[in-house]
């Protein structure tokens, strides 16, 4: 498989992305939903419902290009918020992120894909919403096609699709367009093994045309295979960073869990 | 590895209420037009517009809703004439433009939720898509209106040309009514069923089943606080009158349309960024 013609114009080592002083706060409301009556009822009582959940707490971290960088961490760590800021969706409460290319994420849910439209449908919404011409799409539409594998389920509407194949093609788009920087979490993990192992393979070829990935996941074998660097956050503060190997055997003796073989294997 | 001095292409810092740089923010935009479109076209077919019996309903839906207000009028009146008919179905029609640029925006954001949540893009490409689709609505029935005229109706004149500019000031208001109620209504939920009275009192104070030479001075004079009515007034004489519409009410129409426009934008462009952790 070779790796589009499009040039990266990033040397190994120069900063990709780099977090200052990130902290994250979120103000959620106690009320189901916001709604006017609820508004009006705590005006009355002049309480506020809302509860305030710290995120993120002063994290640093640099990414490099021609880096792959692990975030490890358990639920609720602060991982997916840190993508989210990173990725632009989500503002910062404090500290200062500065990114040097372009991004392309792949969070949990998938693109925003609407699942009543083929997959055809939804690479062209998917990739247009990400900011890329017509034309670009469909120049890399194929490859796109191929790399998911779906065949002919591409035209098929999206609803009929089992979950592996939705991860598929949502990989398949975010890995295809060539981002500077590509951020993945999560998504690796509902592949079968065949295509696991393709998307590693990708994710080196990306890693040696030196863009920077940073990869949220909870497989450990699959971060201990593919990262140069890994960041281990808790509660929003992050532990420890480093060496792949040590940063994880740390964060396992933490859970206390040590490295056994069902912790091991890629879930 | 001499690092050489990089711009950062982003930069991400703490949210506080103000405008985001508005020259990126429209390069931005611009660059996603083509989404908006296939956004809209998407959303359609995926409500079955794209059948041969969803575009029919399309055209259907406004006629039998003008068959059900004509009989209203008649009922009310004991008598009409084929120019009513005429009159009714040129400012529904427009009026449904208005009012399904409403109720496609107010759930444009918070429905939008899963395309917020993974994507980073000027957000309010979701409120203009819901006036795109309302557009993509209304432009068939403009043609079923022309059909309907020339049967009743008789003559063309060139001041039909009035209704252009109209259309125009319509879709400016349609804008900033859709941005600025998606955006209210991710801080209040239940705006969204608040909407269907808002729009039939707007519908009842727009002359559209009647025509506003049948107000008195007094009534008018209150009118000009609805920015509807001027439009649909110059709709009406442009359309089913043939002439130009009068300078004052095309003045008052397109103040009230730039105003909402603008404040509207303000508003959500203020607040998109927070967006996120509101959903």
């Amino acid at each position: 498989m070779n790796l589009p013609s499009v040039s990266n114009a990033h040397k190994t080592n120069e900063i990709a992305v780099s977090v200052r002083g990130l902290g994250l706060t979120y103000t959620t409301s106690i009320e189901r939903r916001p709604t006017l009556k609820a508004r009006a009822k705590s005006l009355g009582r002049g309480t506020k419902h809302t509860r305030v959940i710290q995120a993120l707490d002063n994290v640093n971290l640099d990414v490099e290009y021609g880096h792959v960088l692990g975030v490890i961490g358990s639920n609720g760590a602060g991982k997916s918020s840190m993508m989210r800021v990173i990725a632009g969706i989500i503002p910062p409460t404090q500290g200062r992120i500065e990114v040097f290319g372009s991004v392309s994420t792949l969070l949990a849910l998938g693109v925003g894909f609407n699942p009543s439209m083929s997959g055809r449908d939804n690479v062209f919404l998917g990739g247009l919403a990400a900011g890329m011409t017509r034309d670009q799409i469909e120049d890399n539409f194929q490859e796109i096609a191929d790399f998911s594998e779906l065949g002919d389920a591409i035209d098929a509407p999206m609803r009929t699709y089992s979950s592996g194949m939705f991860s598929r093609l949502a990989f398949s788009v975010a890995a295809t367009v060539r981002p500077d920087i590509l951020i993945v979490d999560e998504a690796l993990s509902t592949g079968d093994a065949k295509f696991k192992e393709k998307s590693l393979n990708r994710i080196k070829e990306l890693r040696s045309d030196d863009r920077a990935l940073i990869i949220v996941s909870h497989a450990m074998g699959t971060l201990r295979e593919v990262c140069n660097d890994v960041a281990w956050l808790n509660k929003g503060v992050l532990v420890q960073r480093g060496e792949p190997n040590a940063t994880i055997d740390a964060y396992q003796d933490f859970l206390q869990v040590k490295r056994s073989a069902a912790s091991d294997e890629d879930v | 590895m001499s690092a050489p001095i990089q711009v950062p292409s982003q930069v991400y810092e703490p949210f506080h209420a103000g405008l985001p740089p508005l020259i990126r923010y429209s390069k931005s935009l611009w660059l996603r037009r083509t989404f908006i479109v296939e956004y809209s076209r998407s959303e359609l077919r995926s409500k079955n517009f794209g059948s041969f019996f969803g575009q029919l309903w399309l055209i259907l839906n406004p006629l039998l809703l003008s068959a059900v207000y004509f009989l209203l009028i008649v009922i009310i009146r004991g008598s009409s004439d084929s120019a009513r008919y005429v009159h009714l179905t040129a400012t529904l029609f427009l009026f449904y433009f208005v009012s399904n640029s409403l109720t496609g925006g107010v759930k444009a954001v918070t429905g939008g939720q899963r395309l917020i949540l993974n994507t980073a893009f000027p957000r309010i490409m979701l409120p203009i898509s819901a006036v795109v689709i309302a557009l993509f609505r209304f432009l068939p029935t403009l043609l079923v209106f022309l059909i309907i005229r020339t049967v009743l109706g008789g003559a063309f004149f060139w001041q039909m040309l009035w209704a252009i500019p109209i259309l125009f000031i319509t879709t400016l208001l349609s804008l900033g009514l859709a941005i600025t109620i998606s955006c209210m209504n991710v801080y209040f939920r239940d705006i969204a069923s608040f909407l269907p009275y808002l729009t039939r009192t707007i519908l009842y104070l727009s002359p559209v089943l009647y025509e506003s030479s049948a107000l008195s001075p007094k009534v008018l004079k209150i009118e000009i606080l609805n920015p509807l009515f001027p439009l649909l007034d110059s709709w009406s004489q442009a359309l089913v009158h043939g002439q130009a519409p009068q300078t004052s009410s095309m003045l008052v129409a397109l103040a009230w349309a730039v105003a909402i426009f603008v404040i509207g934008s303000y508003i959500f462009l203020s607040r998109e960024r927070e967006f996120a952790v509101r959903l």
